[in-house]
């Protein structure tokens, strides 16, 4: 008990701590403006002259009348953004909605079923607390018997072997300084050590989001791998001129017997797809032996005692004096490992990147470890270049696909998901085609597959039906339609082509007033034409689920920014947003809305639905606000045809 | 009765936001509707039990706009914001701008003009009888008698000479007469009737004082039973002008007697008001007498009420009810000659309530009972071309109507005259956009259909003056400030097609025609959306709250990354640099990636090598390599900028041998203590699925 005490001091200290590190914070910045609104030419006018009462005489002192301001309508806090974000579901209640204790005397069961959505989970129960207070107590590992009665007492905070691990990694974060074993050590830091090439490239390649070009990105919740990637083409190699006088191309011998050797040994390396790589991928369940790979590596910290234990064949080319003096770094060899992959037999390049190792260096260095290392792929056998006679024939099929495809019955639009079923053509087990997606360049199939969108050859605005993106309710890829402009001047706003405002963002400036009809409104600054891009409705990505839930409360406070993107997810603008989520709902409208899957999302652009006046407020009408454009191309279609 | 919804928050969910009215006419109607509405559901009492229901979806329907319209006919009349006549579609009413300056049905304009024709003109005036409906006739016949003695007086109010306290008034006799009680309207003879001339010299100013103001004054005495129930009058007909008489010392006297009264009933009218318009045109009146004994109504008590046992009662309640004396009034050029003065007719400002009352009785040939000037009035009207008009209400899906006609061209809202079909529809259409209006051509005349604007935009359309202001900013201005552009519109001719009945059929294609407004602009107060501060002007320009990476999303992805515990401090570095790098610039194309790149160089450079990032900057450039977003010919251009920015710091470039141990060993140093804080709870391999 006494401990349990002190631990809970000791997070009242902690929170004491943080409160004053915020605070400190907060004076900061306002110091900051204060010292700004000092340099501003806005200073306080004096309003009173001061009154002299010393003769006894009344003075006049100019009155200033303040006029009364109107308050304005009511707002709940938001944060801005211009990307939806996606967010989990949340499975505790965060609080308890608070709605005048009007409506709660009146209607206690709300709150009730609220609770229970949430299986009677309330944030800020003192349970987890508890818990991990316990766990913490001591500092001999407990008997296993203190993880079960604990695990009893609170079933949901998981099982017993989940406490323990929970209580080791509680427990072994207090040392400091350590690092967690599971982590690479910085390869620009001192204690660099000689990794494989997958295992330096690990958090690079699992983080990245190759939809976003961002680390843990904020929208995709799961990345795909680079592994199977393959690459578009083989850029130069291998340089043909020697960088210098210690150019391994000095040595004529080696570099024959290096050439000859090489194409054999290239139909092995790369081409079995994903199989090699994920055998060395460090992934949760082969850590232990990876770590076990590099304990060793650091006790043997030369690079020469490590080669040797690792290749199979020694040196067995003694070239010069010179090598053997080259010492090579943990950073360096892992960095060699890294280039090789990417580089093969360029060694110039190599040290060049490596900078402090010569490229002679290099090739010995690449000699020893010949064994382990990748070897640079040939040319893709298998997807032979395309020729623009079946280019075309392939955009044909595709334009009648597009059709087809929308005039399913089907009016549900499901959320992309790029497939990944390695040597298995997109046929009707592949993921995409059973959602009715396109394949998009982010899917792993190859880029002759049938199921992929072929972007459009427009030379026109692409903002009518002729062109197939807008047809298909698609902004112009910047990467599949070459001709439209869509790729053209990133920094300018003059694009010729009209089909790719959202992702561009090319929003229309909006200002946020007191509305004419119901709370606030939103005021477009800049007149508009008809069907011109006005802004993207952003906010929080959440699933249909949470969005039933979340709807709950929102339906209750009369008030809801809820926004159905597609049958798996819905936009919430409550919480996070941009400004166009004060647009107010009307049946005579100005604006209307549409779902438009932008490279690989579905993304609510708002147009206009006339000619927009400057100053107008901006109304659409929320009832169609689902998927609809989306699904009633096809019947548009149909009619055409007929 | 009126609630107004205006939510807390915008729009939300609702679904009928689309016609919640402005805020400014709701709430003020809120406040003077319940009198008037009481006595509109009074009226309609027989129609509601016959098809309660459907009233009541009638109701539902038409009640709220109706009150709307009504309150803003009378804040126009109190204070007009605009004349109808200076309308181009009301131009006829503009009697300026016309020859016939004279033949104008604008009673004002007529009424200036024709005070020198009544000159000439004597006042003919042909009593119908006295009537008192409480008395039984039956019951009293033997010792009643069947005539009451009808005196007339013309009352002058004469301008007041320097000596005088008051205005000197001076009552002229016209005559006595003994007019029939309780006449049946079926048994006597129109001819029959006592008349009474008012000669025109009598109109003439006096030698001695000049005459402000003429009124008749009707005083009649009946000998009878005392009248027990004390039945008060106020003064009912509009006809009398109260304020305008300046002052009625005239009080009759009642002679009782022990077994006999004589009471006396008073009533006066104005002939000429002081700006010597004319009040009285011809016509028939019915005038509501007031027994004076009982309560002498002085003028500063005067109210426009109708009171009986203690109940409101409508206007016209009294005409039933109360002593009336009916007669008709002419102005002859001689004593037996024909009318030469226009009939008066309703007018637009005048009865307003009963014309109301009268549209919503049903046609105007049942209601015989209440608007009897209105009716009256109709007899000499008779040579006038009559259009009927009839409206048909459609609520309720379209299925149920009710239809009710009227016979003139008033606006049957706000009562304005608009003395043409074409006129009448176009007001109806611009001034009354709660409702769509549609004609259809009928034999009779023409049938306009009303049903409810579902697509009535309440926005504001008024002058942005009036709402605008700036508060928050009065005294922290020195010297000059930018203001907010406000646009005016000086002259708009909008092409104008001519004018046609056929704009207002009902339109087929069903687009409906939107009337937007001709002043657009910033016409009201902004805001800052993150702050709720007022927008200055100086801040109009540039949008403050668009950026693609506000700074709580800076901090939300490098406090994510931070959460990592298996991702080294290097690697956390360099992508929290790209990631704010690439949040900055929003790119979206993998063909753009050579090229971000290379920037990100440009701008991070120098950092990531002060900060001896340069080798998880090459994993990262590898990296984006095996993605297949970027050349090694980019790879190998960045890395030999990079060299290229590092030889330019100087202080780098000195310890460029032990740089690694003495830097990397900062960095890292750092980035433990740093990410020792933070706890992170995320793995990277919980990511890939």
């Amino acid at each position: 008990v006494v401990a349990d005490a002190e631990k809970l001091k000791q997070t009242e200290k902690c929170c004491t701590s943080m409160f004053n590190t915020n605070r400190q914070k907060i004076m900061e910045r306002t110091d900051i403006l204060n010292q700004e609104w000092k340099t501003r030419r806005i200073q306080p006018v004096h309003i009173m002259t001061s009154v002299s009462s010393l003769r006894g005489t009344r003075e006049v002192i100019p009155l200033k009348t303040l006029n009364a301001v109107a308050s304005v309508p009511v707002m709940y806090s938001w944060s801005p953004l211009q990307q939806n974000f996606m967010v989990e579901d949340e499975t505790v209640l965060h609080n308890i909605p608070y709605m005048g204790d009007e409506i709660l005397d009146q209607d206690g069961t709300f709150i009730e079923e609220l609770i229970k959505n949430y299986d009677g989970k309330v944030h800020g129960d003192r349970g987890e607390t508890l818990s991990r207070t316990n766990s913490d107590a001591s500092k001999k590992f407990p008997s296993d018997k203190i993880f079960e009665a604990i695990s009893s007492m609170f079933p949901d905070k998981g099982s017993t072997e989940e406490l323990k691990e929970k209580y080791k990694e509680l427990t072994e974060q207090q040392l400091p300084g350590a690092l967690p074993p599971e982590c690479t050590p910085n390869i620009d830091g001192p204690n660099a050590r000689s990794v494989q090439r997958e295992q330096s490239l690990h958090s690079f390649h699992t983080l990245f989001c190759r939809r976003c070009f961002k680390y843990d990105c904020f929208l995709h919740p799961f990345h795909a791998t680079p592994n199977t990637y393959k690459r578009k083409n083989l850029e130069n190699l291998v340089d043909s001129k020697p960088c210098g006088i210690d150019c391994y191309m000095e040595y004529p011998a080696g570099v024959v017997a290096e050439r000859a050797k090489t194409p054999s040994k290239r139909t092995v390396g790369r081409r079995r797809g994903r199989l090699p790589n994920s055998n060395s991928r460090p992934s949760t369940p082969t850590v232990s032996s990876e770590t076990k790979d590099t304990d060793s590596d650091r006790e043997g910290n030369s690079m020469f005692a490590e080669g040797n234990s690792r290749c199979q064949t020694p040196v067995k080319m003694k070239l010069s004096g010179e090598a053997e003096a080259a010492d090579w770094s943990g950073a360096e060899a892992s960095l060699f490992r890294v280039l090789i992959g990417t580089y093969y037999d360029n060694y110039c390049a190599i040290a060049r990147l490596i900078g402090t190792k010569s490229c002679r260096q290099v090739y010995e260095f690449r000699v020893k470890e010949s064994s382990i290392i990748a070897r640079a792929p040939t040319e893709d056998e298998d997807t032979p270049p395309r020729k623009k006679k079946r280019k075309h024939r392939l955009w044909a099929t595709h334009c009648r696909k597009i059709q087809l495809k929308k005039d399913g019955s089907s009016n549900h639009v499901y959320n992309y998901q790029p497939c990944d079923h390695p040597r298995q053509p997109c046929d009707s087990s592949c993921p995409c085609v059973t959602a009715q997606n396109f394949c998009e360049k982010f899917c792993q199939c190859s880029s002759e597959c049938q199921n992929r969108f072929p972007g459009c050859r427009c030379k026109a605005q692409c903002n009518t039906k002729q062109c197939p993106c807008y047809l298909a309710v698609r902004e112009c890829d910047p990467d599949l339609c070459l001709t439209c402009g869509a790729a053209d001047h990133w920094d300018s706003k003059n694009v010729s082509c009209k089909n790719c405002s959202i992702q561009r963002g090319a929003k229309k400036h909006l200002l946020l007033a007191p509305s004419d009809v119901a709370g606030w409104g939103i005021f477009i600054k800049e007149p508009v034409q008809k069907n011109e891009f006005i802004s993207e409705y952003c906010g929080e990505i959440i699933s249909q689920d949470e969005a039933d839930r979340r709807g709950k409360v929102y339906d209750k406070y009369m008030c809801s920014f809820l926004f159905n993107l597609n049958n798996d997810f819905v936009v919430d603008a409550t919480r996070k947003g941009n400004k166009i989520r004060f647009a107010n709902h009307s049946v005579n409208p100005n604006c209307y809305a549409k779902v438009m899957m932008v490279n690989g999302d579905h993304r609510i652009g708002i147009f206009a639905k006339r000619a927009i006046q400057t100053g107008e407020e901006l109304f659409f009408d929320y009832r169609y606000s689902q998927a609809d454009a989306l699904k009633y191309v096809g019947i548009e279609r149909e009619m055409e045809i007929a | 009765d009126q609630t107004i919804f205006v939510t807390g928050e915008c729009g939300g969910t609702s679904g009928n936001s689309g016609h919640i009215m402005s805020g400014a006419s709701c709430k003020a109607n809120g406040a003077v509707y319940p009198a008037s509405s009481a006595m509109m559901n009074s009226v309609k009492k027989p129609k509601m039990e016959q098809i309660q229901a459907d009233h009541e979806l009638f109701l539902q329907a038409f009640e709220k706009p109706t009150q709307i319209y009504r309150f803003l006919r009378t804040r126009n009349l109190i204070a007009p914001i605009f004349l109808h006549r200076t309308l181009t579609f009301m131009s006829h009413r503009n009697g300026r701008s016309n020859a016939k300056r004279y033949g104008m049905s604008d009673m004002f304009l007529f009424v200036t003009g024709f005070f020198f024709v009544a000159l000439s003109s004597h006042l003919q005036l042909t009593f119908t009888g006295f009537f008192h409906k409480d008395e039984k006739p039956s019951q009293n016949s033997e010792n009643e008698q069947n005539s009451v003695s009808l005196e007339v007086l013309l009352v002058k109010v004469c301008h007041k000479k320097r000596k005088d306290v008051s205005c000197p008034v001076k009552q002229v006799p016209t005559g006595k007469k003994q007019v029939p009680l309780n006449p049946d309207s079926n048994q006597t003879k129109p001819g029959s009737y006592p008349s009474l001339l008012v000669s025109s010299n009598e109109f003439e100013p006096s030698n001695s004082h000049m005459v402000k103001s003429y009124s008749l004054l009707f005083r009649v005495s009946r000998t009878g039973r005392r009248d027990t129930n004390g039945l008060v009058n106020g003064e009912a007909n509009e006809n009398i002008d109260v304020t305008d008489t300046p002052s009625r010392k005239k009080r009759s006297l009642s002679h009782r007697e022990e077994g006999e009264t004589t009471e006396t009933y008073v009533a006066q009218m104005t002939v000429f008001d002081k700006n010597r318009r004319l009040q009285l045109l011809d016509g028939e009146y019915e005038v509501s007498m007031q027994g004076m004994e009982d309560s002498p109504v002085s003028k500063k008590r005067a109210t426009w009420e109708t009171i009986l046992d203690g109940k409101r009662l409508p206007p016209f309640e009294t005409f039933s009810q109360g002593p009336t004396l009916q007669f008709t009034l002419r102005w002859t050029g001689d004593a037996s000659g024909k009318s030469t003065a226009p009939v008066a007719k309703p007018l637009a400002t005048r009865n307003s309530d009963s014309s109301m009352q009268q549209q919503k009785k049903g046609t105007v040939k049942e209601s015989v009972s209440t608007d009897i000037q209105t009716r009256k009035e109709q007899v000499p009207c008779e040579p006038r071309q009559k259009l009927r008009i009839f409206y048909q209400f459609l609520y309720n899906n379209n299925t149920r109507q009710q239809t009710e006609a009227r016979d003139d061209l008033h606006c049957p809202w706000c009562t304005l005259n608009c003395s043409k079909l074409y006129s009448l529809l176009k007001h109806l259409k611009l001034s009354h956009s709660r409702f769509i209006f549609n004609y259809v051509p009928h034999p009779k005349g023409a049938r306009i259909d009303v049903s409810i604007n579902e697509c009535y935009d309440g926005s504001y359309v008024g002058n942005p003056q009036d709402i605008h202001s700036q508060p928050g900013f009065a005294f922290s201005r020195n010297g000059p400030v930018k203001r907010t552009a406000v646009t005016h519109i000086l002259v708009c001719r909008p092409k104008r097609t001519k004018p046609s009945l056929s704009e207002f059929l009902e339109s087929d294609d069903g687009e409906l025609e939107q009337q937007r407004t001709y002043v657009s602009g910033h016409n009201r107060l902004y805001f800052h959306s993150d702050s709720c501060m007022p927008l200055r002007p100086q801040e109009m320009e540039v949008d403050s709250e668009d950026e693609r990476d506000p700074e709580w999303l800076r901090e939300k992805t490098a406090t994510q990354l931070d959460e990592f515990t298996d991702v080294n401090e290097g690697e956390k570095e360099v992508m929290k640099l790209w990631n704010l790098h690439v949040m900055k610039h929003g790119f979206i194309a993998d063909n753009q990636m050579n090229q971000a790149i290379m920037l990100f160089v440009e701008n991070r450079g120098a950092h990531i090598i002060r900060r001896n990032l340069c080798r998880n900057f090459l994993l990262h450039l590898v990296s984006m390599h095996d993605f297949n977003l970027v050349s090694t010919a980019t790879i190998d251009r960045a890395m030999a900028r990079l060299r290229q920015i590092q030889e330019e710091l100087p202080d780098i470039e000195e310890d460029q041998q032990d740089q690694t141990l003495v830097s990397a060993a900062a960095c890292n140093g750092n980035a433990v203590t740093s990410s020792g804080g933070k706890q992170g709870k995320r793995t990277k391999s919980a990511l890939t699925d």
